[in-house]
């Protein structure tokens, strides 16, 4: 069978995407140039908006709440994702080595990434509650003294990443599991041919093989971490005193509480550059340790 | 929707059928067959407009389609309806004290003066809170119709301060006092809890301020570090610092009510529209007292403000919206609304039999109600600076606040640090 099409064939298929490509236009690429060119743009409430060149992006620049975000948002995203990718890979190995665990309890392991984050926001605002939260109860059995979670400037960044980690250790986990299921067992035959101790397994083989799959997993939550927002809003909103005020919170603070579309315009178009930096570099990784 | 509140606001028909022989005249079919849309909040104030729509379509013709957000929400939605000059939006809800001057400057505000000549014989214009209708009125528009009064107030344990034989403070100065006997004789127990969350401190911390006498702008300056502003700021930081609950910062209504509904507060102050929430379960009816907060060097000046309904600029249908508007703050669906714990601003609603029955069913509703009204008198609807960045304001005083909780500035250099960018936002050229 002749796989190749006819230029008429080829003209069917052009004009049969053209709805997709279309709406792909449309929900993408206008809203992203929309924001770009509002972010060129003074935006008085009620009143035309108007050019003004970069004065957003100057005002920007010279915000110290805008560099104190940009120094949030990748605190956060460092501690998080370290956590994750650890927390994730350890569970992904007990699930890996425990194939006889009853599948109730592996739902249950596997479930948080599943729990709405507003949900998760809300839940773990009572649990932290400095006064009347469970989480203080506990560590009083302990004799430790209790803690202000997320009402600390300290202690919030450190208190929102573990509640992100509770979340999304999960979805990393099923990402390496995945990575594991496919590591090819020839290796392992060997090395345990040639009396390998498991530790020496696990660092000389194990994690060299799964680097593309960690890599993969650090994209996906790269993105979302990068954007942080749900949790934030639900517990602390960007406080105390802008502790855990990252870029994406800080630009709805500017569009939607405040009103001044223009600035939070480039905002985002920052933040959509931030973000889409950071996957170029980590995709850059990805092709780097393929094998 | 919780059942009471359903069946109090039903009873908006019984409350209503007195002024039926007397609205005879006023034609409330002349919009028959419109349609308006209405921009709520969900929050009681617009559960109840849900709840007398249909009441309302039957009474006029006009169709009522209500669409329910969170405060947040509601107001981006707006934002980006009026912003783009269409009608979708007829009627919506609005905070006057927060937004007021900020949609009056954008225009989104229709002029209702002379849509208040155009009423019910039993409509009673002149009965809505005087001081709320001063608030509303910017530049000599009136740009909304008070449907609820509220403001902060001073929930106590009567059991408690009995028992540690601790009198209810009598100024504000006798406010750590109180509070640290009240430690002594209840360790387990929070003395003094109120709002620490940056952008809703704003309403309880204004109180402090204008009782000690604070002016947030004074001859064209942030006031806000005057003595009167730093003494407020002192103790209005270190009463949160000192017996507040840990985490204070994060405070706002709901954290307040949960906490004293509890019974783990002495002390709440917080806003009289938590009064149901506080109550629930009933645990707290009998034992607690409310009052204003103690006045200061500068006298009394509670905050009151209200949640009130405008007309979008561009609604196509402002006479029908008014219509809505109007029944919506008659005095009939006023005193059913009261019933349902969400205060009136209408000051001759507790003089109504079925009002003054709900108030005598428990000593703290008369006092709630006691208070209320001591509000309607002498409050004032200042809640930040009286600027159309008025939203931004209050962050920034609102940071200042928590320093003084957190311990990480002295009063004076919080202040000074906020001071300098409330002065360029008063000027006109902040951020």
């Amino acid at each position: 069978m002749s796989t190749s099409l006819s230029s008429r064939q080829r003209g069917v298929l052009a004009l049969l995407s053209v709805p997709a490509v279309g709406f792909t236009v449309l929900m993408v690429a206008f809203p992203v140039a929309y924001t770009l060119w509002l972010s060129f743009r003074a935006t008085p409430l009620g009143h035309a908006s108007h050019f003004i060149g970069t004065a957003n992006y100057a005002r920007l620049l010279h915000s110290a709440d805008f560099w104190n975000s940009i120094r949030v948002s990748l605190l956060l995203y460092v501690l998080s994702l370290a956590m994750e990718l650890v927390c994730g890979t350890a569970l992904a190995l007990l699930l890996f080595r425990m194939q006889r665990m009853p599948a109730i309890l592996r739902s249950i392991l596997i479930s948080p990434f599943m729990v709405p984050p507003v949900v998760v926001g809300m839940m773990f605002l009572i649990i932290l509650d400095p006064t009347i939260g469970v989480a203080n109860w506990v560590l009083g059995w302990f004799g430790i003294a209790p803690s202000a979670w997320l009402a600390s400037p300290m202690g919030v960044i450190p208190t929102i990443a573990l509640i992100d980690t509770w979340q999304w250790t999960p979805f990393v986990a099923l990402i390496v599991l995945g990575g594991l299921q496919s590591l090819p067992p020839s290796v392992y035959e060997a090395a345990r041919i040639d009396g390998a101790p498991p530790h020496r397994v696990f660092w000389r083989i194990t994690l060299p093989l799964l680097r593309p799959t960690l890599v993969t997993a650090l994209i996906l939550r790269s993105v979302d971490l990068l954007r942080f927002f749900d949790i934030i809003y639900v517990t602390t909103q960007g406080g105390p005193l802008n502790a855990s005020n990252t870029l994406n919170i800080f630009t709805f603070h500017i569009g939607f509480e405040l009103f001044q579309f223009g600035y939070a315009s480039a905002l985002a178009v920052t933040l959509t550059a931030l973000v889409f930096g950071v996957v170029l570099a980590l995709n850059q990784l990805r092709r780097a340790v393929a094998w | 929707m919780p059942s009471r509140l359903r069946l109090t606001l039903a009873a908006a028909g019984i409350l209503a059928m007195p002024f039926t022989a007397h609205a005879a005249a006023f034609n409330w079919q002349q919009y028959k067959g419109q349609t308006i849309h209405v921009l709520a909040d969900n929050n009681p104030v617009g559960h109840m407009i849900e709840t007398n729509r249909a009441a309302f379509e039957k009474k006029t013709g006009i169709k009522v389609e209500v669409d329910m957000f969170t405060e947040q929400q509601m107001r981006q939605r707006l934002v980006t309806v009026e912003d783009a000059r269409s009608d979708p939006v007829d009627v919506f809800m609005t905070l006057p004290s927060r937004e007021g001057l900020q949609f009056a400057k954008a225009g989104w505000y229709a002029d209702l003066t002379p849509l208040t000549k155009d009423v019910a014989p039993d409509y009673d214009f002149a009965g809505l809170s005087p001081a709320l209708i001063a608030a509303g009125t910017i530049d000599g528009h009136l740009t909304n119709i008070p449907v609820n009064i509220e403001g902060p107030a001073l929930y106590y344990r009567r059991d408690v301060f009995q028992k540690c034989g601790v009198a209810v403070p009598k100024t504000l100065g006798d406010l750590p006092a109180v509070a640290q006997k009240l430690r002594a004789c209840e360790p387990a127990m929070t003395p003094f809890v109120s709002r620490g969350l940056r952008d809703a401190l704003a309403y309880t911390y204004s109180v402090f301020f204008h009782n000690m006498g604070g002016q947030y702008v004074v001859n064209g300056k942030s006031g806000l570090c005057s003595s009167a502003g730093l003494a407020a700021l002192s103790l209005y930081g270190n009463m949160m610092k000192e017996y507040g609950p840990p985490g204070s910062v994060n405070y706002t209504f709901y954290q307040i009510s949960a906490l004293y509904r509890a019974g783990r507060a002495a002390m709440a102050f917080e806003s009289t529209n938590e009064l149901s929430n506080m109550m629930q379960g009933g645990a707290r009816l009998h034992d607690t007292g409310i009052t204003l907060l103690p006045p200061g060097p500068g006298g009394s000046h509670p905050t009151v403000i209200d949640w009130g309904l405008a007309i979008s600029t561009y609604s196509k249908h402002k006479g029908a919206a008014w219509l809505l508007i109007q029944y919506l703050s008659s005095p009939a669906v006023q005193a059913a609304n009261q019933l349902a714990g969400i205060a009136a601003p209408r000051a001759d609603i507790a003089s109504q039999p079925a009002v003054k029955q709900w108030l005598a069913g428990a000593p703290v509703r008369q006092e709630w109600q006691n208070t209320l009204a001591e509000m309607a008198k002498t409050g004032t609807s200042e809640v930040g600076y009286p600027i159309a960045q008025n939203p931004l304001s209050r962050q920034y005083f609102g940071d200042a606040v928590d320093k003084v909780i957190l311990g990480a500035a002295t009063p004076q250099a919080a202040c000074a640090a906020a001071d300098t960018k409330l002065n360029a936002l008063i000027a006109g050229h902040a951020e």
